[in-house]
């Protein structure tokens, strides 16, 4: 592991203890323990840290390994936050002999980061300061892959992402802003070392294995899977199911979507493959000119939460964020609540330009870019933000899918689809189907998925892998890599242990069931319904009791909290 | 909750997989509930207790065929790998765990086989297996298991004979008394071209429920489409045969829609099919006799080491043609297609049957029926000429 410390600029690499990789694994939850001890600092505190973890699988042949994971805690939402991103930047690092890079104090001045497996140093960065992502990446390409912020990241916007040079960005909880405050503008790595496995007969069968289930899974290889048209291939799907948020959530089909679907897209723009490194499913898309194209979230809340069928403008707004260094799901909803406040939704030609104003923090643009509930409070219409923990939600109605509806509460680091991804079963059958208008079971589905996925992110492997694989061929693999045995079971108690970790933190912080809620709005209005499908508002008594299930599946008082002072003790 | 356990113990019951009254489902949520037999659903319910589960399926299976493969496994064993698709696929092998080794404490001795599978056989109980996600996945688990020994107990018993005692009573009694033929009687189709979508979707629920009732599948595998213009109206992956309302997709010939990204794993398949014959509907099922059958290949010094998926060869049973491929993208949809139009029939080596009408689906019922008791008639046919010695070719590797 790399500890570097900017206000001195003092660098080191150290050893991280055993005990935390069996405890831990690595990724997502090799940064949460990490973040011990300074879990409640505020997010801009220049001792905060900033970890960047690869996972055991990482620069093996494992399918969908090669991913970084970075956690701190995060500015718009006050929660330990994560995010997982591809690209090469994870298999480099660890090419660089590193398994964590560990970022904490606060540079004097504008520096970079350059990794190598020869050593490390801190580059000045005066000249990159204000410079786009695209630029940046531009300029320091020759140093390996890099991971930047954008203008927005500088600036403080509170969703601003770091971007990995492929394209693919650490989103959402504005880690980026995290960087600019301690003037980091980039990091790059490169290397030339290999990860051993220690035993290849296994490892090779497991693989085996997992990519045959990918084979077998519509989802993943299916002709109309992921990998043919990425995820906007859920455009068409969401419409269907009748859960497309829609102008801020007020409706939940958006009659012009098929402007903006899988099909459209790659008929639009030619859609060509591409994977994060060693990855087969190969679900990113670029179009014919080589610029990477957007995902689901991100065409769908440029589209129909903002009332926009124009796909060439929901591509502009999509490279925008991704040079200015900004969540394309935040910002998308944050220009969608306030435009709901004021009563018109922003046009097609507006969006760009506010894009721009976000990030340079002008105009209106300074308070866009707090985020929808910031947002929305200061315009006295706090109902409007569609977020939990401030968060802002992804385009999954919650009306829609109730496991959904009560992972977007319980999810640690606010309103994501992503820690129980639940519409895997709800929605796309995988592996099974679970009834997405039934509360039954529920809780300790969402419970189980919340801990195979922090798992899962500390492996760190894809979600979408999941789709087609399990965490038994994953164990598999891990068994391979490492020569211990390992079993998804025990996978499954070591993400409960990041899990409630996460949660201890964010306790710590003054979170507690009150802020485990959705929007009003989900209570109190109705989806549109249409064509066989009722989307009646959720039943607030019977989401209640959910929770309180879960709360009581997750050894939690009814109120949320945790029993006594003592688990982090506890933990290794 | 409850509701789910009885309703999978039923199904259980009604696919007659379990022996009559020996079942017990224990499900988690944020207590434990568990019914059936009074020793199954107390194993249930304390192996659930150990896993991050949200089910469990305990039951004796109503033929006895797991158990002898578990006695006819080398001393040593810790699973069995039976060779069909499905076992390749989902299951990678089954552990079995003996006597001795459930003595003192099962549960422990269940839960640490299923912390890392999804079934296992344990001497004496039955086949108990787990549902990670929900219920419903350990039913299926179990019907996995199930199904998968059941192949692999014909194929033994065909190659190396029976070994135990009780061995040859048993598998009298389950061919004199168990055994029904599979039928089309009293079932009654719609006749083709069906035009009319609501007229194709309560058709499709109907023969999918046939194919079940009628033992041609399990009722969580196989799927079911019908081509109507441009649409084909298919059966969704992770569907039940035997409950598709609601879980059907109309997707496009031409792709220009992604809807079916929830449709059958077997869609190219289905797409292809239509395609290269020209037919209206298709029925694809797992018999079990025809899934056995397809395994055994005579061929001599043969390079191919994975049949099942790299086999190139077009192989005949009567006028039945067989071929390999790998479930969704990895191969059936290439081999079925091309050879399916003549017989209207064909085989996918250790996987099922895929059948096709020209017009609606009695044709493809009739014929995977008739597929399924051909291939019955010649496993006996081999089975009895190996009793009278005269058999003795044939491998399943
Ligand atoms: S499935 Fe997509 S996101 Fe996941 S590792 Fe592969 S290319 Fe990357
Ligand atoms: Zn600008
Ligand atoms: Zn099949």
């Amino acid at each position: 592991m790399l500890v570097v410390d900017l206000s001195s600029g003092r660098m080191r690499r150290e050893e991280i203890p055993p005990e935390f990789l069996r405890a831990y694994l690595g990724g997502r939850g090799l940064g949460v323990r990490l973040l011990r001890g300074r879990h409640t600092l505020s997010p801009f505190d220049p001792a905060m840290p900033v970890v960047f973890a690869v996972g055991p699988l990482c620069g093996t042949p494992a399918p969908t390994s090669a991913r970084i994971e970075v956690v701190s805690r995060s500015p718009l939402t006050g929660t330990v936050y994560d995010c997982s991103a591809g690209g090469r930047f994870a298999w480099r690092l660890r090419a660089a002999g590193l398994f964590a890079i560990l970022v904490e104090g606060r540079s004097p001045r504008p520096v970079v980061l350059a990794v190598t497996s020869a050593g490390e140093e801190l580059l000045p960065a005066e000249g990159l300061w204000t410079k786009g992502v695209v630029d940046t990446v531009g300029v320091l390409s020759d140093r390996g892959s890099v991971a930047a912020i954008g203008p927005a990241g500088e600036n403080g916007v509170l969703f601003s992402s770091i971007m990995m040079g492929e394209g693919n960005a650490v989103g959402r909880g504005g880690l980026g802003a995290v960087l600019g405050k301690k003037n980091l503008k980039a990091i790059t790595v490169d290397g030339d070392r290999t990860v051993p496995v220690a035993d290849r007969d296994r490892f090779d069968r497991a693989r085996a294995d997992v990519l045959r289930l990918f084979r077998a899974s519509p989802v993943i290889f299916g002709e109309l899977g992921i990998s043919e048209y990425g995820t906007p291939a859920l455009v068409d799907l969401m419409r269907q199911r009748r859960m497309a948020p829609t102008e801020n959530f007020r409706r939940t089909v958006f009659e012009d979507s098929s402007a903006y679907s899988g099909p459209a897209i790659r008929a639009a723009y030619g859609a060509k493959k591409e994977g994060c490194f060693g990855c087969p499913i190969r679900c990113k898309k670029r179009a014919s000119d080589g610029h990477p194209l957007p995902e689901y979230e991100t065409v769908s809340h440029f589209g129909a939460l903002n009332g926009i069928s124009d796909l060439h403008a929901i591509i502009r707004s999509n490279d925008a964020c991704n040079d200015l260094g900004m969540d394309t799901i935040s910002a998308a909803a944050t220009l969608s609540a306030w435009g709901e406040a004021r009563g018109r939704f922003p046009s097609p030609e507006e969006v760009g330009p506010l894009l721009h104003d976000i990030a340079h923090r002008r105009g209106e643009g300074d308070r866009l870019a707090q985020g929808s509930r910031r947002v929305a409070e200061a315009l006295g219409k706090p109902g409007l933000s569609m977020s939990v923990k401030s968060l802002e939600l992804p385009a999954y109605d919650p009306r829609g899918a109730y496991g959904m509806a009560l992972a977007y509460v319980t999810s640690n680091r606010g309103g994501c689809h992503l820690r129980a991804y639940p519409i895997s079963h709800e929605i796309l059958r995988k592996p099974v189907a679970s009834d997405r208008f039934s509360f039954s079971g529920k809780a300790r589905m969402i419970k189980i998925a919340e801990d195979t996925n922090a798992a899962v992110d500390s492996l760190v492997a894809c979600k979408f892998a999941f789709f087609g694989a399990s965490l038994e061929e994953y164990a598999e693999l891990l068994s391979g890599v490492t020569g211990e045995p390992h079993t998804p079971q025990g996978l499954k108690e070591i993400g409960e242990r990041i899990y409630l970790t996460e949660r201890y933190y964010n306790a710590r912080n003054g979170f507690t069931r009150a802020d485990d809620d959705l929007p009003a709005r989900f209570f109190t209005e109705a989806g549109s319904s249409g064509e066989g499908i009722v989307v009646p508002p959720i039943d607030r008594a019977r989401f209640g009791e959910e929770l309180t299930k879960y709360y009581r599946i997750r050894g939690l008082r009814d109120d949320g909290s945790f029993p006594d002072d003592g688990f982090l003790e506890r933990q290794p | 909750m409850r509701s789910l356990i009885r309703k999978y113990a039923g199904k259980l019951h009604r696919d007659r997989s379990i022996a009559q009254g020996r079942v017990g489902i224990a499900a988690q949520d944020d207590v434990m509930l568990s019914e059936g037999a009074p020793d199954l659903s107390r194993l249930a319910a304390d192996v659930l207790s150990r896993l991050s589960c949200l089910g469990v399926v305990a039951a004796s299976p109503s033929l006895p065929f797991a158990g002898f493969l578990l006695r006819r496994a080398s001393a040593g064993a810790c699973a069995i790998v039976p060779l069909d698709t499905e076992t390749r696929t989902f299951l990678h092998d089954i552990p079995i765990v003996r006597r001795e080794e459930l003595a003192g404490d099962p549960a422990r001795a269940v839960a640490a086989l299923l912390s890392n599978r999804k079934g296992v056989i344990a001497e004496g109980v039955g086949i108990v297996a787990s549902g990670p996600v929900t219920l419903e996945q350990a039913y299926i688990h179990y019907s996995s298991v199930f199904h998968a020994a059941f192949v692999k107990y014909l194929l033994d018993a065909l190659q190396a004979g029976f070994v135990l005692p009780g061995e040859a009573e048993a598998f009298r009694a389950f061919r004199e008394t168990f055994l029904r033929p599979p039928t089309a009687e009293g079932l009654s189709f719609r006749a083709g071209p069906l035009d009319d979508p609501e007229e194709v979707l309560s058709e499709i629920r109907a023969v999918g429920r046939y194919t079940v009732e009628r033992g041609l599948v399990d009722s969580f595998f196989g799927n079911i489409s019908c081509r109507v213009g441009e649409t084909i109206f298919i059966s969704q992956t992770a569907a039940s045969l035997d409950e598709l309302a609601g879980c059907i997709d109309p997707v496009p010939m031409d792709n220009r829609s992604t809807t079916g990204i929830t449709a059958s794993s077997e869609l190219l398949a289905h797409r292809r099919i239509y395609e290269a014959t020209g037919a209206r509907a298709i029925l694809h099922g797992h018999p079990k006799f025809a899934v056995a059958m397809s395994m055994l290949c005579e061929e001599k010094d043969c390079p191919v080491k994975d049949c099942w998926k790299d086999c190139p060869n077009v192989r005949m049973l009567g006028d039945i043609p067989v071929v390999a491929g790998e479930i969704g993208a990895g191969g059936l949809a290439v081999r079925v297609p091309p050879v399916i139009g003549g017989p209207g029939k064909a085989i996918v080596y250790g996987h099922g049957v895929f059948a096709i009408g020209r017009n609606g689906f009695e044709e493809a019922f009739r014929s995977m029926v008739d597929v399924e008791n051909r291939c019955r008639e010649e496993y006996f046919r081999r089975l009895d000429a190996r009793a009278r010695g005269e058999y003795s070719k044939g491998s399943s590797s």
